[in-house]
């Protein structure tokens, strides 16, 4: 027993490196987003008040007031373009095939205002916290855009403040297609360049143009179909010979992002109860 | 005694607090950024104890990680940083008994000993951190580029913070 306390003492040094080596390894291969702890993260009581100071004297530099209001006003626009697009699908629809009936979901989607009061850019893993958390219904796992494009999607929700996983990390896969045609792929950051990802899993026949516009392809429930998301600029190489890849530059301006968007998709607790149910009578 | 626990307290959370409001803002040409917030692990006296220098960095690296959402890889790079620190400043300062005043500064090392103590840490500190960071993005030439300036870039600026610093006490004696 004396002889392994005079061992504890003598070699207590190199025990508490490693004790140390081992909770930051535990830290850090915990990879997955989604499970990281909300006290760990930046949008934790401390950090997102301090980070609040901070924005509120920076942000005169962008004339916040200004800002909201000319955002505010783009919501409600783009809420009437996007009911009208879909009045306009369904129609087409029903061109195409009147015996089947389109759903009216023209109020699916609802828009939140917020302010991001951390951002990052340089990182390999990039993350964005905004001032909205679960007080006002902001849930995970809704997507978030600007006035110029898609940002991201929420990935952990405070009382007052939420994490959104940015499209600036390699964890994030965007179902993404073609303006014009639509044939889809996924988008994803390669961490090299802020400004530009990279379009991937493109089937081999489809066409694209330097100059083409990318969209959201409104496959997931997160984002409605027809958000900007960038523009071609060149080809990229895909590992994979049946698929071909393209580099995008991105319409979002990282760098300057001030005022975002959150989308609530009124559906979604509809299509999970749904899915609960069907769990349920398996 | 209890000044200067004071001393570092305050140095403590002046650090976290540039580092995050500040210099993680900071990234010169897309590849440089400086990491400041471990003046606090060079500043430490060289007559606290081994654990205790441990512990206060692993502490340290891990408000830093929390503060930008980087997980463990800070905390990581700290401890190890810490460990190493008494046998860098062995290296180039065997005589540890010599030493006037047990906080490492300009005064107490020489000018060449301690930029030479400075510099090795900083390097050591960014190739750290940005192997860790590039275990799942690999581009060799990037990372040489990102070690090199940001190691130049935080070496200046701690330096810079040094000389503010002494300035300031020699008006005061």
């Amino acid at each position: 027993m004396r002889n392994l306390i005079n061992f504890l003492f003598k070699y207590s040094t190199w025990i508490i490196f490693i004790i140390y080596v081992i909770i930051s390894c535990i830290l850090l291969f915990n990879n997955n987003p989604y499970q990281h702890h909300i006290y760990l993260t930046s949008a934790n009581k401390i950090s997102s008040s301090i980070y609040n100071g901070t924005n509120y004297i920076t942000s005169y530099f962008h004339l916040k007031d200004i800002n909201e209001d000319l955002h505010h006003r783009t919501s409600i626009l783009e809420q009437e373009v996007i009911s009208l697009r879909k009045e306009l699908q369904k129609y087409h629809d029903i061109i195409y095939n009147d015996t089947m009936q389109v759903t009216p979901a023209l109020s699916q989607y609802k828009f939140k205002i917020a302010h991001v009061i951390n951002n990052s850019i340089h990182r390999a893993h990039n993350y964005i916290t905004i001032d909205k958390g679960s007080n006002d219904s902001i849930e995970s796992e809704m997507g978030v855009i600007d006035q110029n494009g898609v940002v991201g999607i929420v990935n952990i929700v405070g009382e007052n403040t939420a994490r959104i996983i940015s499209i600036l990390n390699p964890d994030l896969r965007l179902s993404c297609k073609l303006k014009g045609n639509d044939n889809f792929g996924s988008l994803v950051w390669d961490g090299k360049n802020p400004n530009e990802a990279i379009l991937e899993e493109l089937p081999r026949h489809a066409e694209a143009n330097i100059g083409d516009t990318i969209i959201t392809s409104g496959y997931s429930a997160v984002f409605p179909e027809g958000i900007p998301v960038g523009i071609v600029i060149a080809r990229a190489n895909e590992n994979d010979d049946n698929f071909f890849a393209l580099r995008i530059k991105l319409l979002t301006d990282f760098s300057k992002l001030g005022t975002v968007r959150v989308i609530k998709n009124m559906m979604k607790e509809e299509i999970n109860s749904i899915e609960k149910s069907s769990k349920n009578t398996n | 005694m209890s000044k200067t626990i004071i001393h570092f307290f305050f140095l403590f959370i002046i650090m976290i607090l540039a580092q995050v409001i500040i210099f993680n803002n900071i990234c010169l040409f897309n590849v440089a950024i400086p990491i400041v917030f471990i003046y606090f692990i060079i500043k430490l006296p060289v007559t606290l104890s081994a654990n205790w220098v441990l512990t206060l960095s692993f502490i340290m690296g891990f408000c830093i990680d929390i503060f930008s959402d980087t997980h463990g890889m800070h905390s990581l790079a700290c401890t190890i940083i810490a460990m190493m620190r008494r046998n860098i400043l062995k290296l180039y300062f065997p005589r540890e008994d010599d030493l006037t005043n047990p906080e490492p500064s300009i005064h107490s090392l020489g000018i060449g000993v301690y930029t030479k103590y400075v510099f090795t840490i900083v390097l050591l500190y960014n190739s750290l951190i940005f192997l860790i960071e590039s275990f799942s993005i690999f581009n060799l030439g990037l990372l040489i580029l990102r070690i090199i300036t940001s190691t130049l870039l935080t070496f200046l600026i701690i330096i810079g913070i040094d000389s503010i610093t002494i300035q300031r006490r020699e008006k005061r004696l």
